[in-house]
This record gives structure tokens, sequence and C-alpha cells, in this order.
């Protein structure tokens, strides 16, 4: 998987537990343009099964969901529309 | 404007609406409301404006809490009898919403103070319980070109109906002249169930939140009647009227006054 | 003839006025009562001359004066 991906911004939702997890992350996609690529650093467990299905359902481009290996994840994604 | 934490929690379940989003909660926050009357209509309106995040919230009442009052007047409560409504409002809503300003007027809107009261907020609400202040706000938002809710309540019946500026009737459209001081029967003396001022003030706050944060479909040009005794809910198309006496094309009405208590209304036949 | 009167779809006589329609359907307050027929206003001095006819609809609007 090409590791080119060019990521215009970055949020942290850890701190939060849902449904306030999706909240947080549709805040921070807010703020890009059509476009631009989000990093989002998930926990595992609810958050990582429902943000990244969330935010699909909201139109936007899942490029990438990786575990990092601490019970977090990065998840990309690209918004759209 | 950046959310903090405890308010991407507070407004949570706003923001992943479709319709309201981080925008809407925005122009909520931004955004301004002023609701006339802190009575059955104005207390569920205020506590659920309070708590949707409105930035600037103001209340206008003369009175102070009384018994009678307790029975649908939500946001006073028994320790409150005797305390002017507006301090009891405040201090429910900034109970609900800390981030919320109330702006109390201890007072009645009449001639004199209403332009100025409603040139300051984006929306208003009418929670008055008389002809003479309905017209009057009517008359007031419809020549300041404020939108407003109005509505009324009486025994198990309910209406409201939304006015946006250009965008359909007014209040007088669909009542041209006011009627005489006792020819309609208030709520004390046909009395009123208390829940309809919060079903009818539950809708008004509505329709606040749906115009500030540009959510769905507004009740211009549409009268919804609700009769709790048959539980049906009837929307009935308003038009407006061309030759309406303030919202017309050759408006007499100029002047926001009370027809009721003030002595000559002009271009009005009472 | 067949009229919808506040939602309610009934049976009147041919050539019924609203002045007429009103007695009939006991409104309590003919002087404080606004009138739409197929969402167009009847003015109150039209009451007695405006004829209704079959499938027409109409609403009785009243005064709700009650919020606090």
């Amino acid at each position: 998987m090409p590791d080119d991906i060019v990521i215009d911004a970055a949020v942290d939702i850890t701190d939060v537990v849902c449904p306030v997890t999706f909240v947080k992350a549709k805040v921070a996609i807010d703020e890009l343009d059509d476009g631009q690529a989000l990093s989002i650093r998930v926990n595992d467990g609810e958050p990582v099964r429902n943000v990244p299905r969330s935010l699909k359902d909201e139109g936007h481009r899942i490029l990438r969901l990786s575990d990092n290996g601490d019970g977090t994840y990065s998840l990309i994604v690209r918004k759209t529309g | 404007m950046a959310f903090s934490n405890e308010q991407l929690e507070r407004y949570s379940r706003h923001i992943i609406l479709k319709e309201i989003g981080v925008k809407g909660q925005k122009r909520l926050m931004t955004g301004s409301a002023l609701i006339i009357g802190a009575g059955g209509l104005g207390s569920p309106a205020a506590l659920y404006l309070a708590a949707a995040g409105v930035g600037r919230i103001g209340i206008v009442d003369a009175d102070a809490v009384e018994i009678s009052n307790l029975q649908r007047q939500i946001i006073h409560a028994t320790p409150d009898i005797g305390v002017p409504k507006i301090e009891s409002a405040r201090r429910k809503m900034n109970a609900i919403n800390p981030d919320v300003k109330v702006e109390t007027y201890h007072t009645m809107a009449d001639g004199k103070n209403v332009m100025e009261l409603i040139s300051n907020y984006d929306f208003i609400m009418d929670g008055t319980d008389n002809f003479g202040a309905k017209f009057l706000i009517n008359d007031a938002c419809v020549i300041a070109k404020k939108p407003f809710s109005h509505a009324g309540i009486l025994r198990f019946q309910g209406q409201t109906i939304t006015y946006v500026p250009g965008e359909g009737p007014c209040y007088r459209c669909l009542f041209p002249v006011p009627p005489p001081p006792d020819a309609i029967p208030t709520c004390s003396q046909a009395g009123v169930i208390g829940a309809m001022a919060g079903v009818i003030g539950c809708l008004q706050a509505l329709e606040a939140v749906k115009y500030l944060a540009r959510a769905g479909k507004l009740l211009t040009g549409v009268l919804l009647t609700y009769d709790a005794l048959t539980m049906e809910f009837r929307r009935v198309k308003i038009p407006a009227r061309r030759d309406c006496a303030v919202c017309g094309a050759n408006a007499t009405v100029t002047e926001a006054v009370n027809c009721v208590t003030a002595p000559v209304c002009e271009g009005i036949d009472i | 003839m067949k009229l919808t009167v506040g939602g309610n779809v009934k049976e009147f006589k041919e050539g019924l006025t609203v002045s007429e329609l009103i007695e009939a359907e006991g409104i309590k307050t003919p002087m404080y009562v606004t009138v739409s027929v197929n969402d167009e206003f009847v003015e109150s001095g039209d009451f007695a001359s405006a004829v209704l006819k079959d499938n027409d609809t109409v609403e009785f609007l009243y005064f709700m004066g009650g919020g606090h």
C-alpha cells in the first residue's frame, strides 16, 4: 500500500467516549477543505468500530486504518463533499 | 470558533444531526432570541433554547410568580412564588447552560419599548396571553423585518404560526382586526390544560432553533393547530393578504401600538 | 354536495353560503372567526353572498389568546 498520503490535519479523539468521538472527528473534518486528508487517533473498541463507519456514512472516503499497536488506531480520512 | 471538549459533549446530540452539524451549532451559539412573556409558552421555550446553547436569550416579563402559574409555567417552582418571573427564568436557564447569556427585561412590551426590545435579537417569540400584545408584537416584527413565532393556547387547544419577512402571512393577515377586550375568553376564564403550554411552547422553541441553525422548513404560511382531546394536529394553509394593514403593499399600520389598551389605533376599525 | 370543513368531509345542501355554513356548524363567535375557502380568505362582509361549491375546503380559524 503506498505510503505517500499527504496529511493536512490531525486530531486525537482518544480522550473522549462515543458519541463524542464522532462529534470531535466531525468538527475536525469540518475545518478542512474538500479533498484534504485528516489523520485521526482512535481508541480500540467502540470508537474504532463506530467512527470510520459514521464518517463513511457522511460521504467521506476512508483511505487507511492502521493499528498503532498501543491500543489505538490511525485512521486517515479524505474529506468528500 | 472552537468547541471545548465539554461543549462537544454538551451539544453532541445536535452536532451528529446532519441538519444541524457543526455549522448549525455554531449558528445557535452566535445567535439570539427574545422571549416576550415568561409564562406558559415562554417557560418551555426558554428552557429548550438554553439547552440548545442559543448564545443570547432575552426574557421580557413584568410579573412575579404566582401559585396559579405553577400548573403550567414549568420554568417556575414553588420556592419562586413572589420572585420576578424573569429572575426565576434566568436562574433555571443558566443552571441548564451557564454558557448562555440571559438578558432580562422587567417590563411589559408596549408601544414605547417594543421596537427597541426586538431590535437586538435575531428571532422573536410571542409568549404573551392577550391580543393587545400579540398584535403589538406582530406589527413591530413586520415593521422591523424580524422573524417571529406566534402562538396561542386555550382549554385543550393550541395553535402556532411562524412569520418570516417576505415569506408569507403575518398574524394580521390571519386576523385583520383585534377582538374587543372581553370578546374571547382568557386562560383564567376558560382554563387550559397544563401540558398544552409545553407542546406549543416546545414547537415554538423548535422553530427558533431551526431558524437560527437554518434547518428544515418553518411554519411560514401554515397555521399548525392541535386538539389535545382528539390528539389531532392539522396544518392549515394561510395566504398572505395583499391588502394586509401592516404587511401588505399599501400598509396603513406604520407604528406598533397596543390596539386594545391604546385609545386610538390608526387604520384599525375596532 | 360534499364540503371538507375543518378537515372533515360532510354533506350539505347545494348553494349553501358561508353564512349558512357558519350557522349549520354552530360557530359560537361568528363575528370573530376567520374563514378561508380553498386556501383563500373570505371577507366577513362577503359571508352572506359567498356560495360554496361541491368539493370546496373550508377552514374556520379562531383567536386563541392564551400563552401565559
